[in-house]
Formats: C-alpha cells, sequence, structure tokens
C-alpha cells in the first residue's frame, strides 16, 4: 500500500519475494523449503497426469514404482527405500516388557550376592551416585539376592533363571546383552528413548523410522504394528500412548496401526451394515477427490498421507481378516503357544499374531507386557509376569526358528531401565523390593543377523555399574538400523534444520562384536 | 602406505606395524594427520613420523600404552572434548585400540614381526564386494515392465547395484502363479532372494525358477510344490537355503538337493520329510 515514491525500507526485499530474496534466512531452510515445494509440485503434477489408477501407485512408495519412474534413463538413478547395503534382518519382533523387569532375577547372575544378604551396599559401589527419589530417603540399602535360582544351559552355557524354564531351552538362540544403559530415571522419558532415541514425546518410533527408510514388504498390512498385551496382574502400571509408536515429525503414513483385542481388531475398518465394498470404495474416491482438491489449493504433503491412510485402510478391510482368523493354524500350533494363545490380547495370543505379521512381511511389529515395575513383592509379581510370557516368548522363537524364518527376523526382549541390587523397603528373604537404576540393564536379541548364544557386556558383581563393554541405548538403536541395512548416520530426516536421525547428534555405534 | 608397500616387497613376513597398526591411522587418523593436513604438526603416515611425535611433543612412549598420549586420546569417552578423533567422525573399534595397546607395550618398534604378537585380535576377514548378480540399473526399464507384467514386486537388495533383487509377492501371494514366474525369464539372472511363501506356485513354475542362475534364497513356504518340482533347480549353483516349509516335498526331494554345492539350509517344518538329529530342519551339506 506504500506509495511509489516513498523510501523503500532496508528490509524491502522487492514485491513479489521468494524465499531465496528473504535475508537472515539460513541457507538450510531455503534448501528444506524448495525440497518440500519440490515435492509439493511434483506431487500435484503426479496427479493429475497419472490419474486415480496411478495415484495409489504413487502413494504406495514402493521400489519398483520407482524403477517405473526411471524407465528410459540409463543407468538408473538409486531409488530411495532401499537399505544401504544388504540386510540381515527383513523384519523385527520387539517384545516390550514396560516397567522394566529386574535383571538380577533374570539374566544377569550374581552368585555372590547370595552370601551378603541385607547387608549394605559398599558406597565404593555406589560412588555418590544420586539415587532415585523413591528410595533416596530410605535410612539404608541393604543388598538383596535374588530369590531365584540359575543355571547354566545349551551349548552357550547362558545363565538362565527358574523363572524362564521354556526360554532356557532356546538359550543357544539367544543373544543375552548385559550393559544397556539410559539416562532417563523414570517410565516415561526411559520408555519414550528407548522407542524414539529421545525422552522427550515427538519423536518418530523406530519402526515409523523402518518404515520411511525401506517403505512397506507388503502393501496390503501396516509396515509397523503394535500390540498391547493383557496384564496377568495390575500393579503400577505403565501408561502406554501412541506417543511410543508415533511417526513424529515424518509423514503420519509410518506411524504404527495398534491392533487391538477381540473380533474388531483395527477399529471402524468393517463397513456398517449395508453398505458393500463398492459403496465403500465410491464414498473413498469421492473423499480423495476433495482432499485432491485441497491439496493443489494448499499443497501440504499431509494431505497425500491422509490420502494413503484411507486407501491403507481400504486395503486392510480385507487382509486383516485374513491375518487375525487363526482357524487355519494346525493343533500343533496351541501345542506350542498354549491354550492363553486362543484368547485375543493374550501376551500368548499377540504372539503367534506376531509370527502370522512376520510370515505376511510386516516389517516391524511391537508387543508391549506391562507390570514389570515392582518396587515391592518383587518375587511373587515377578514369577508371575514371567509365568505369562515364558512359554509364548519361547514358541515364537521356535515357531519362527522350525519355519525357516529366524534367521530373518530379529527378535528383541526387554525394558526400559534396570532395577536396584538393593531393597527398596522391606526386605525378607523371600520378599523384597527394587527400585529404578538406569546405570545398567539386561535385554537379549535372537535372529535376524545377530550371533546365537552369545553374552555381550558385563556388570560389576553388583549389578550397579557397568565394568565391560557399555551399550548406550544410541548403540543399541545403531545396531538395530544396521541389521536391516541401514547406517544410521544416513538415515536422516530433515526437520528443524537439522538432519533429524533415530540416533541423535551424541555418538552412536553398532556394537560389531553381536553381528552374526 | 607407500612403506608398508615397500615393506612387504622385500619380506616374506610383514611387521606387525606394517599390517596391523598403519591400516588403523589410515582408517581413522591420516585425513587429519598426514600429507595434506597436519594438525598438531602431527603425521601419522609413516613410523618415523608417528615417532617424530606432535608439536607438545611425543605421542607415543614405547613399552607404556597409558603414558602415550595417541593411546590417551583414543580412549576417552566418546564426548570428552579431547577425545580423537574429532569432530564427530567413528571412533577407533575395540580391537583397534587393543591393537595399539599391545603395539606400544611391546616397545612400539617399525620391524616386529605380525608371528609376534599372537594375542593380536584377529583380523577382519576382508570380505570383497562379490557381485552376487549383474549391475540392474541399465535394464531398470525393462525390470519394471516384466514386474508389472508378471504382477510382482523386483527390488533391488540395496543401494549396491550387484547385490541382485528381491523377487517379492507378499502383498498379493494369490496373484502369483506359474504363469507370472514365466515372464521373469528377461531378468532371471539378476533374481538373488526369491520370496514366493503363500504363492500359486506349482512344480510346473519351479522350471523358471531354475533359470534364475544367481539366485541365494528361495522361500516355497506353503505352496503346491513336490519333491518331483525340485529337479528344475538343480541348476541352482549359488542357491544357499531353501524354504519348504508346509509343502508337499518328502525325503525324495530333500535327497536331490544335495547336490547343490552352495545349499546350507533347508527347512522342511510340516512336510513328510523324516526328520533326522535336528527336527524341522535339515541341513545338506
Amino acid at each position: 500500500m506504500h506509495s511509489p515514491d516513498h523510501d523503500l525500507c532496508s528490509d524491502h526485499c522487492g514485491e513479489n519475494p521468494t524465499i531465496w530474496d528473504l535475508p537472515h534466512v539460513p541457507l538450510g531452510l531455503k534448501q528444506e523449503w524448495l525440497r518440500l515445494e519440490t515435492r509439493r509440485h511434483f506431487l500435484g503434477r503426479g496427479v493429475k497426469a497419472l490419474g486415480w489408477a496411478g495415484l495409489a501407485t504413487l502413494l504406495g512408495k514402493t521400489a519398483p514404482d520407482l524403477l517405473a519412474g526411471a524407465a528410459g534413463a540409463a543407468p538408473a538413478p538409486m531409488p530411495a527405500l532401499l537399505p544401504h547395503f544388504a540386510p540381515k534382518a527383513k523384519r523385527a519382533i520387539y517384545l516390550f516388557m514396560a516397567g522394566s523387569p529386574s535383571q538380577f532375577e533374570t539374566w544377569d547372575y550374581k552368585p555372590a550376592l547370595a552370601q551378603m544378604f541385607d547387608k549394605d551396599l559398599p558406597e565404593s559401589v555406589r560412588g555418590g551416585q544420586t539415587l532415585t527419589g523413591m528410595t533416596a530417603s530410605q535410612a539404608r540399602f541393604p543388598i538383596a539376592p535374588s530369590m531365584y535360582k540359575f543355571a547354566q544351559y545349551g551349548k552357550a552355557g547362558h545363565w538362565v533363571s527358574e523363572l524362564f524354564p521354556h526360554t532356557a531351552k532356546v538359550a543357544d538362540e539367544l543373544c543375552i546383552l548385559k550393559s544397556l544403559y539410559t539416562e532417563a530415571i523414570n517410565h516415561e522419558p526411559a520408555i519414550l528413548q528407548i522407542t524414539t532415541g529421545n525422552m522427550f514425546p515427538g519423536r518418530p518410533s523406530i519402526g515409523a523410522w523402518l518404515s520411511y527408510g525401506l517403505g512397506a514388504a507388503n502393501d496390503e498390512l501396516p509396515t509397523f504394528v503394535v500390540m498391547t498385551s493383557k496384564m496377568p496382574l495390575r500393579t503400577n502400571v505403565q501408561a502406554l500412548s501412541n506417543r511410543l509408536w508415533s511417526s513424529g515429525f515424518l509423514s503420519p503414513e509410518h506411524a504404527a496401526v495398534a491392533l487391538r483385542a477381540g473380533s474388531d481388531p483395527v477399529l471402524y475398518i468393517n463397513n456398517p451394515k449395508g453398505i458393500g465394498a463398492d459403496v465403500r470404495r465410491a464414498m473413498l474416491d469421492g473423499v480423495n477427490e476433495l482432499n485432491r482438491q485441497l491439496f493443489d489449493r494448499v499443497g501440504d504433503p499431509e494431505i497425500n498421507a491422509r490420502i494413503s491412510q484411507y486407501e491403507m485402510a481400504f486395503r486392510m478391510q480385507t487382509s486383516v481378516p485374513e491375518l487375525t482368523d487363526f482357524s487355519n493354524e494346525p493343533a500343533a500350533t496351541w501345542d506350542l503357544y498354549g491354550p492363553k494363545a486362543k484368547e485375543p490380547g493374550t501376551f500368548a495370543y499377540n504372539c503367534l499374531m506376531a509370527r502370522r505379521l512376520a510370515e505376511r512381511g510386516v516389517r516391524f511389529t511391537q508387543i508391549f507386557l506391562r507390570s514389570w515395575d515392582q518396587h515391592s513383592n518383587l518375587p511373587n509379581n515377578i514369577r508371575t509376569m514371567a509365568e505369562d510370557s515364558d512359554r509364548p516368548t519361547y514358541a515364537l522363537i521356535t515357531d519362527l526358528k522350525q519355519r525357516g524364518l529366524l534367521d530373518d527376523t530379529l527378535v528383541i526382549w526387554g525394558g526400559e531401565f534396570g532395577r536396584t541390587v538393593y531393597s527398596q523397603g522391606v526386605l525378607r528373604p523371600d520378599n523384597y523390593g527394587r527400585d529404578h537404576h538406569p546405570r545398567c540393564f539386561s535385554m537379549w536379541m535372537a535372529g535376524g543377523g545377530v550371533k546365537p548364544g552369545m553374552s555381550f557386556g558385563e556388570t560389576d558383581d553388583f549389578s550397579y555399574n557397568i565394568a565391560k563393554d557399555p551399550i548406550h541405548i544410541r548403540d543399541l538403536h545403531a545396531t538395530i538400523l544396521h541389521l536391516f541395512g541401514l547406517d544410521h548416520q544416513k538415515l536422516t530426516f530433515k526437520f528443524q534444520g537439522l538432519d533429524q536421525r533415530l540416533t541423535g547428534v551424541l555418538p552412536a555405534k553398532v556394537i560389531d562384536a553381536i553381528l552374526a | 602406505m607407500a612403506a608398508a608397500a615397500g615393506a612387504t616387497f622385500a619380506r616374506a613376513e610383514p611387521t606387525f606395524y606394517t599390517a596391523r597398526v598403519a591400516p588403523i591411522f589410515e582408517k581413522h587418523c591420516v585425513g587429519c594427520h598426514g600429507p595434506d593436513k597436519k594438525k598438531a604438526g602431527l603425521r601419522l603416515d609413516s613410523f618415523e613420523n608417528v615417532m617424530r611425535g606432535a608439536e607438545s611433543g611425543d605421542v607415543v612412549t614405547s613399552g607404556d600404552p597409558k603414558k602415550s598420549e595417541l593411546y590417551r586420546r583414543v580412549t576417552l569417552p566418546e564426548t570428552d572434548d579431547e577425545v580423537m578423533p574429532s569432530d564427530g567422525k567413528p571412533h577407533l573399534a575395540r580391537d583397534e585400540i587393543r591393537i595399539l595397546e599391545i603395539w606400544i607395550a611391546a616397545g612400539a618398534a617399525a620391524d616386529k614381526l605380525l608371528s609376534e604378537f599372537p594375542d593380536a585380535p584377529a583380523p577382519k576377514p576382508v570380505v570383497a564386494q562379490v557381485p552376487l548378480a549383474p549391475d540392474w540399473r541399465p535394464r531398470a526399464a525393462e525390470i519394471a515392465a516384466v514386474a508389472k507384467a508378471a504382477g510382482v514386486k523386483l527390488v533391488p537388495r540395496s543401494q549396491i547395484a550387484t547385490d541382485g533383487l528381491v523377487l517379492r509377492t507378499a502383498s498379493a501371494p494369490a496373484r502369483c502363479d506359474d504363469g507370472a514366474l514365466e515372464k521373469l525369464s528377461p531378468v532371471a539372472d539378476l533374481i538373488v532372494d526369491a520370496e514366493l511363501a503363500r504363492t500359486k506356485v506349482t512344480d510346473a513354475g519351479l522350471k523358471a525358477i531354475g533359470a534364475c542362475q544367481n539366485l541365494r534364497s528361495l522361500d516355497l513356504t506353503r505352496t503346491a510344490v513336490s519333491s518331483a518340482g525340485l529337479a528344475a533347480l538343480a541348476s541352482l549353483q549359488h542357491l544357499e537355503a531353501i524354504n519348504l516349509t508346509e509343502t508337499r516335498v518328502d525325503d525324495g526331494g530333500v535327497e536331490r538337493l544335495k547336490a547343490l554345492p552352495e545349499l546350507k539350509q533347508v527347512w522342511v517344518f510340516g512336510t513328510k520329510v523324516s526328520t533326522p538329529a535336528e527336527p524341522a530342519k535339515v541341513v545338506a551339506k
């Protein structure tokens, strides 16, 4: 509105400035804007040129489609959505033990503690480290040895607690990691850190990064599936939410689809009575057309994500009933997983579902089992949790192996941190509790290119500090990505002016020693 | 590395420095401490230069790793300001640190032989990048056309162009049948991994698979193939793994597979194959 003879202000950038004309905008942000803008134009043109038949292909974002796009060029440019190098793992099943099982009663055998019942934790071990608020005010820190016995199993000679008689039978498949550590001291930040690489909500989960980096192997099912399990007991239950399996700043189609227990595994996916598939298709075409018009106007890529979500839901109307129909499972399946596997929502049922998802090419399945947070009454409660999960865990490993799937399916078992050697609250030989302990904890992996029958990392005699080969959660993440053929330093997404990574900006390394 | 070449020429057995220590410097250090950049006046591109040290003094104290500045720097915590390599470059692996440690502890000598360090961590076998299949890129258009005609996906296995293609059918296994496989023949030599579980493939379709001369892995889980069809796979000289779970294959079929030179794993869960020592898995070699 200013008059033409008015002196131009010092920040005047021309009548129709583009972002390139603006001063003080960092070059990185300009480039990010250009990238998004280019993508908008590309997708916009693509939609117009290809019509609806082509849209699904374009949004299906699979490598062959990209190959088609490169037709005629020789040599063709390398398409995106490919591993950086040949992967060992085609898929992973992550058994997430939310609340954090104690390492003392599971995988980190500390025989010397048996002689130290109710003795004070030596000050030299703690070394003045801060304790959590729940036990910092205790007058004493009395040592609580595991009340459960351990024995060695397999050629590997893994020490396994008597709580896991079934898993012990597949000890030779396990690569036990005893030296994980984290900075987070409470559940929510700790679970976020191990599922998304960051204690703050809003980052993409591991499965979302894999979906972003590798695309789908099966277009009819989600690339990333989450299941929560019925709890055999309810004490100190952790809140789970889609923060833990979100796509964060990645496009929304990379978020997990959470399968529910029961007759309606994906809510609202079935057509209402009286609505046939053709009517649904016509309706979706109409909605897609409206979304397309909006996209043409505002060019927001999230609109295309929305369209692809509608299309995925439509495809899941046929793929999910087939997936969740267990009627064709032979009797041997039920003998293996146990009777609880017939009850939707149990951990056993979810393990069987995970095998069926793996067979169908779903890249990342995460099963949550809660109630491992045993601040008190630990011996009883951990036994209940182990009884619920031990046999299905063994069954899953065994089933994957006999079907030839274990070689390229990575199975991961673990919680978000460790627990204290000293008892929280009352200490009796058969009753005690353990507080949170981020300085060391145990996990295991099996299959998927990890060395079977291996043990890696060591803690001190009190499983208080790490004695050898510390593994930060970043290292765990770098290793998981590596098994999928991805270099964690190259799998990036530009956001807020940074090349964001699952492993963040602090040093992270692949644990070479455990690679088969 | 010029010194390394000279040394190996003159001697039957290389020195430990040449074979194990110099490659670590070359990989991690010489970019900043070499002929191009000489940060802190330090060059690590020859034994003499290592011993010459930096502006601030020696970096190696013979016989004492703990007193060697070089060793101290590479073993600092990764978040330490003084850690080397700096600027977020990958740090030394444990084996590499161990090699520097035992070399310095043994006197940091130029002429000690490889055999004088029997406890050194074993070198990682150098896996040459063996091409699994021809470069697919010149044939991208053909691959796309074949995949479309056959109704399957043909996906490069990785960004390494000679890693071959995966034949993928998981989206619609019921649509992949013998006819679809026949259409793959123009690109058969590129396929290294055939995922055919739960497809409609039968014995007749295995002829097309037999033409995939670079195939490493074949999954026929829950298909109608039988022992008779496996005869068509006799030409697969590189096949390493075959999954026959819940197929009609029997002992005769497994016997036939034993002729394949590279085959290491055969899965026969849910078949009539009489199970040897380890159930569900037959090691055919």
